[in-house]
């Protein structure tokens, strides 16, 4: 398998100017996340305060970026990171199943704004009944009734490949739209509040009800960060860094609303530099030895 | 060296002392990426802690015995009895350092 120099997790302005800034570095670089960039920077009315972007909207950015990412010959990976492995001397990162893995040398991690709060009951049952991956757990509940709750359209695809294996699919979804899911699935528009159980999560309680269930699938377009990467250090909400943007574990950095506030465009783009000069320091301080 | 064990060889766990029970699958991810750790720690704590492996697809009933919902599972046993679990990947120092405290 290919090892990257650096892999950047995230499109948001600071992957993106990290992935400029290790490409200037000569670094092999991977950039994954959604490849039409982050759909926050869209959804931005303006912004007054980027330097040489004055009063620029949020499509308008999103274009200037595509484009100078495309000058710069800068190819985004699409794709959700599920889990990021911290090996020792290099980084494993899943998108999917157990063949959808990549390797890199150094990490920046550059997901934007963490969850702040995950349903109540959802920590305790996490690993008992609770998971956020269902392409990586669907196998073991074969035959057993589940409960999918998805937060973005492209979890459906997550629910119709349970309904393979699951003796019931239950899908929750979390936004307005149509749904279009396999026949096996069984959609209700509910809000979840609660999991509950004893040893396990057994119940799903909604705003309009309660369900039994063996397995729960929480599918968010974000993970928080010590899920995402075990053994990661936080600070509250966001991801515990230094001058440097350096996390707690080794040739790890990251960058961004990830890092904490404020949470602003420029500085995002700025520790997204930092970073990925960190991690270059940190490869040819590797390389040395 | 991590033993892979059958459900009808679980006895060999029981007689350790300090054990180490994964229950993993071939095709899970975590547990791909957590299995050079366990190696590399059970070399390193031979004589001390006896690590061993099973497969949840294989085993379904010592899977069901220990109620495994999620793998990779870590079981650590002290002379038979559950001393506690570790769910999910850990980096290699944090795994070192947890087992270490039930060395202590």
């Amino acid at each position: 398998m290919k090892r990257y120099d650096i892999a950047i997790i995230g499109t948001g302005p600071a992957g993106l100017e990290a992935a400029l800034t290790a490409q200037a570095r000569n670094r092999s670089l991977l950039l994954i996340g959604p490849d039409g960039l982050s759909p926050k920077i869209s959804k931005a009315d303006s912004i007054r305060n980027y330097l040489g972007l004055p009063d620029v909207s949020g499509p308008a950015m999103r274009a200037a970026f595509l484009e100078h990412l495309e000058s710069a010959g800068i190819r985004i990976t699409g794709g959700q990171v599920k889990n990021i492995y911290a090996m020792g001397d290099y980084f494993a990162v899943q998108t999917g199943g157990i063949d959808s893995m990549y390797e890199a040398e150094t990490l920046i991690l550059a997901t934007g704004l963490p969850l702040s709060k995950g349903l109540p009951g959802e920590d305790r049952f996490l690993g008992r009944g609770v998971s956020y991956c269902a392409t990586c757990d669907a196998a073991l509940y074969r035959g057993k009734k589940t409960a999918v709750i998805g937060y973005t359209p492209k979890e459906e695809g997550e629910a119709d490949f349970l309904s393979e294996l699951a003796d019931e699919v239950l899908y929750f979804p979390q936004y307005s739209g149509d749904v279009r899911t396999a026949p096996a699935v069984k959609v209700i528009r509910e809000k979840p509040v609660e999991i509950a159980g004893e040893k396990s999560a057994r119940i799903l309680k909604t705003d309009g009800g309660e369900y039994e269930t063996d397995g729960i699938f929480i599918l968010r377009e974000t993970i928080a960060p010590d899920k995402l990467m075990p053994g990661l250090e936080l600070e509250g909400n966001h991801v515990k860094v230094g001058p440097r943007m350096e996390t707690n574990i080794p040739g790890c950095f990251a960058a961004g609303d990830i890092t904490g506030p404020p949470y602003q465009y420029i500085k995002a783009a700025g520790q997204g530099n930092v970073a990925a000069l960190s991690a270059a320091a940190f490869l040819a301080a590797k390389q040395k030895q | 060296m991590v033993k892979v064990i059958s459900e009808a060889e679980y006895g060999q766990v029981q007689e350790c002392p300090l054990a180490v029970l994964d229950f993993s699958a071939t095709w899970c991810g975590p547990c791909k990426m957590i299995a050079p750790i366990l190696e590399k720690l059970s070399e390193e704590m031979k004589g001390k802690v006896g690590f061993f492996k099973t497969d949840v697809d294989a085993s379904p009933g010592l899977a069901a015995r220990f109620g495994i919902q999620n793998i990779p599972t870590l079981v650590i046993l002290k002379n038979g009895e559950e001393a506690g679990r570790e769910m999910g990947f850990k980096p290699e120092p944090l795994l070192r350092s947890i087992l270490e405290g039930y060395l202590n």
